[in-house]
């Protein structure tokens, strides 16, 4: 078995083997009866942790399926997609007291990717963005065209991306979850996620250090199917 | 009666407490204590089951339901963690599927009412 082969086999079991506990916290959540404002928001809390632990869960098995080409590639509406990731986000946004401001500046409106792995892409990015934008601070969402592609950037305003785990961005590719030990708190497996994803879509994924923040982006080409009619 | 077959008992728990007020509620760990009950008493109105079970899988346990005219015709709800489609299973007698990272208490209850109402 090859080394490739092994990791993808070990991130699938433990894919397996942390779904069932959180599905469990997940009803147990659900289950508990309303006790106080304290007990309810921790209700929402475990209830919002496990929401988005098991959605990673569901992202690392997805990895595996990549080998196999499972996933079609077809014309996916971005502003639709980033519309829902923001609808499902913007609890968590408020809940934590951070704002989120959208942009879009992009003309073309198809673009070719897999819908649920651009879904996985910009939602693994905005959750990197809340959890390092500072209270009260906000994170920006800026869909624009460049040239022949569709540039989804997610800003935040917390601490700059280490320059070793940027020069990975920079290449296009994160090795392993593990290797990105990137800023305090993180195991960098969001980031890894929207790597894996963006490369099998051949979308180039990136990231810009700033002074106050650091953005990360992706950039899809527009569908040519689509532009036959338009 | 409704019977939760599951192997993780807190997650039984947990289906078992969504129907609460619809009857009593049993809950089995593996499938074949749950196929002996079966077959000892009575029959229960709704089963909440799980597939990937220690012993026997659901799988097995479907097998078998549909292998008794009395079994057969016992609504059974499939809870997984499988990505399992209800049109896949619907000659299994299976009138849902729930599943566990997604499902909610109120979505347990629905089926336990309408078929223990």
């Amino acid at each position: 078995m090859g080394g490739m082969e092994k990791e993808v086999d070990g991130i699938l079991v433990a894919a397996h083997e942390l779904k069932a506990p959180l599905s469990v916290l997940r009803q147990l959540a659900l289950g508990l009866p309303e006790m106080n404002a304290g007990g309810e928001r921790m209700r929402s809390e475990m209830v919002s942790v496990s929401e988005r632990a098991i959605k990673q869960v569901n992202d690392l098995t997805k990895i595996r399926r990549l080998e196999d080409g499972l996933f079609e590639m077809e014309p996916v509406a971005v502003r639709a997609v980033c519309d829902e990731v923001t609808q499902e986000l913007q609890y968590l946004f408020s809940h934590n007291r951070r704002d989120l401001f959208i942009k879009y500046a992009n003309r073309a409106r198809l673009v070719t990717a897999n819908r649920d792995l651009l879904y996985s892409v910009v939602y693994n990015f905005l959750l990197n963005a809340m959890h390092y934008s500072g209270e009260g601070t906000r994170a920006e969402l800026i869909v624009r065209d460049v040239h022949d592609k569709v540039k989804v950037t997610v800003r935040d305003y917390g601490p700059t991306l280490p320059m070793d785990v940027w020069r990975e961005m920079k290449r296009g590719w994160v090795e392993k979850p593990t290797s990105i030990a990137m800023r305090p708190g993180s195991s960098g497996l969001g980031l890894y996620i929207a790597s894996r994803f963006s490369r099998y879509m051949d979308a180039k994924v990136g990231a810009v250090r700033h002074r106050d923040g650091t953005s990360f982006y992706v950039e899809l080409p527009v569908s040519k199917q689509a532009s036959l009619f338009g | 009666m409704i019977y939760v077959v599951d192997d993780d008992e807190i997650m039984a728990e947990c289906i078992a407490r969504a129907c609460t007020g619809r009857g009593e509620v049993q809950i089995f760990t593996n499938a074949i204590e749950a196929m002996q009950a079966m077959g000892d008493g009575e029959l229960p109105d709704l089963i909440f089951l799980d597939i990937l079970l220690v012993g026997p899988d659901g799988f097995t346990f479907l097998n078998e339901m549909v292998s008794y005219p009395d079994t057969v015709k016992v609504p059974v709800v499939v809870v997984t963690s499988l990505d399992l489609a209800e049109k896949d299973l619907v000659g299994y007698g299976v009138v849902g599927v729930l599943k566990k990272e997604k499902m909610t208490p109120q979505e347990i209850k629905a089926y336990a009412e309408k078929y223990c109402g």
